[in-house]
């Protein structure tokens, strides 16, 4: 019985149906899950706070922004991360797969969960702190912003594993976000800003939100690339 | 073809060094690669997986390199020395994984998960979590996991490590039934004694190179023609060392504080000659030692090290 070297499909689904099976017996997911449901109970703080007056959709989309930063890294870079540090990479690494398509595999399981939770935690935290439903841009900003910030994730954790969960919050909260807030081209580097762009609740005139969507389809771009050739040159 | 050619390979992790200058073939059948911790060992079997690169000169397994050629690697199983796995799977779903990974259709996945499982005798555990696994039974499911996609060569890292005496030796009859099925294995330990249970040929590997290799008799008469030390605590020790002085295997001897230390160039000899002389001469032993048994010891007189 000599088998063929299974096609990156293959190992894309497997991986993806072994990191949903492990997800779905450990603790990340309810972990994440409290997490995510944080922006609701703040919306519902700011709406205590004033009165009949609803919340700006801008401060709600900020702690929105606050869940990119933080579940991510919780979800790739914990997944990633892990794997190298506990050398269980050296199961998958010594088999006959494309290195690439386990990472593939790991973000075509968690994006989904990805953006259940951050676009339920963004409809339910508009409806009650703003009592508004929630735009289709600012879905997809978010849907977006977690896509991108994913893929960051996934590059920090194959550059520094240890900590890679930690390095994503850092970046995001203190690099990313302060980039992004600032008046001057390096912003289109910024997830954050893309996010507000296509959003529709901060932005110049010259940042339409199509751009900032294929900005940030670069940014998505950019990094899994990063992801992908640091793990095809790792060794265990 | 050689199953394993390693020209003039050697790897360095930074400034320190993994394997040095290791040119080697291996032609087939099963082979043991020895050596103490920290040998290099793991490093070779990791070369030969495909899980590292040689920072200078090569190796190929079936003619291509492990590392950069994702086809040779559905010939190779490989079971890795440490214990991580994916705890929250069972045994059933975690050499499921693997052995769809390793390119065995998904239709046919699971009969040979429960074949591997079978062959390692894990079956009554298949469907319980790798989590409450001893350590044997892990040392069977990463056998397992190594077997699933039926590889014609096996790299088989320390896989009787801490490993109780029963199981010990189950685990080596069935690492035997693999080689008679016409596999290749290399499988390395620390212990010479786990090696000789399973082959006569062996490699062995001291500070990253390759010391001797060959016959494992030929290898043991290598160690015994150094002396080796044997460590007696006892009530009599001059009467002792009278006895044992004009024996022509006897190198020296050292008086210590509670006995002596014998070197001798025939140890079974000497051994059973202190037995005669302990019950001739009424000596109590409190102690009797051989800080030999350590098998870096031993390799430190193959090299040299010991004498300096």
């Amino acid at each position: 019985m000599k088998h063929e070297v299974p096609t990156a499909a293959a190992t894309t689904l497997t991986m993806a149906a072994l990191t949903l099976k492990r997800l779905a017996r450990g603790r990340v997911l309810w972990v994440g899950a409290i997490i995510a449901a944080l922006p609701v109970m703040f919306g519902a703080l700011l709406r205590a706070r004033r009165g009949p007056e609803p919340a700006a959709l801008g401060d709600l989309l900020w702690f929105a922004t606050l869940l990119i930063a933080v579940l991510p890294g919780l979800f790739v870079a914990s997944s990633v991360g892990e794997d190298i540090e506990d050398r269980t990479t050296t199961y998958l690494w010594s088999r006959p797969v494309q290195r690439g398509a386990i990472v593939i595999g790991k973000l075509v399981a968690i994006l989904p969960i990805l953006w259940v939770l951050v676009l339920a935690s963004w409809a339910a935290s508009t409806q009650v702190g703003a009592q508004l439903a929630p735009t289709p841009n600012a879905l997809l900003a978010v849907a977006g912003g977690v896509t991108a910030a994913a893929m960051i994730a996934a590059a920090l954790a194959t550059l520094v594993p240890r900590h890679g969960l930690a390095l994503t919050t850092v970046y995001m909260l203190f690099i990313d976000f302060p980039i992004g807030a600032l008046p001057a081209s390096l912003r289109y580097i910024s997830v954050s800003h893309h996010v507000h762009t296509i959003a529709s609740v901060r932005g110049r005139a010259a940042d339409a939100p199509s751009l900032a969507a294929i900005a940030l389809g670069v940014i998505c771009v950019v990094w899994l690339a990063i992801a992908l050739r640091r793990i095809s040159r790792l060794e265990a | 073809m050689s199953v394993v050619a390693a020209d003039r390979c050697s790897k360095w992790y930074g400034h320190v060094l993994g394997v040095s200058d290791v040119t080697w073939n291996l032609q087939g059948g099963i082979v043991g690669l020895l050596g103490p911790n920290g040998a290099g060992k793991s490093t070779l079997i990791k070369m030969m997986a495909g899980l590292l690169r040689p920072s200078r000169g090569t190796l190929s397994v079936f003619g291509a390199s492990p590392f950069a050629d994702v086809g040779v690697r559905r010939r190779i199983g490989y079971a890795p020395e440490h214990e991580s796995t994916w705890d929250e799977l069972t045994a059933r779903e975690l050499v499921t994984v693997m052995a769809r990974l390793a390119g065995v259709p998904a239709d046919r996945a699971p009969t040979a998960a429960e074949r591997a499982i079978a062959e390692m005798g894990m079956t009554d555990a298949i469907d319980r979590r790798v989590k409450g696994f001893s350590k044997g039974m892990r040392q069977r499911t990463k056998l397992a996991t190594a077997i699933a996609h039926d590889p014609d060569f096996l790299l088989l890292d320390e896989p009787l490590t801490g490993v109780d005496p029963v199981a010990r030796v189950d685990i080596v009859d069935r690492i035997k039934k693999l080689a008679e099925a016409g596999k290749t294995i290399v499988i390395s330990s620390h212990v010479l004694y786990e090696i000789e249970a399973l082959t006569s040929e062996i490699v062995v590997i001291y500070r990253g190179q390759v010391l001797a290799e060959g016959n494992v008799y030929e290898i043991r008469k290598l160690i015994d023609r150094h002396p080796h030390r044997i460590r007696v605590e006892c009530d009599q020790p001059r009467a002792l060392a009278s006895v044992l002085a004009a024996e022509d295997h006897v190198a020296r001897i050292i008086f210590e504080r509670a006995g002596v230390l014998i070197e001798t160039r025939d140890p079974d000899r000497c051994y059973d000659q202190l037995a005669a002389a302990v019950l001739d001469k009424g000596i109590t032993v409190s102690s009797l030692s051989s800080p030999d048994n350590n098998l870096g010891a031993v390799f430190e007189y193959l090299t040299g090290d010991g004498r300096r």
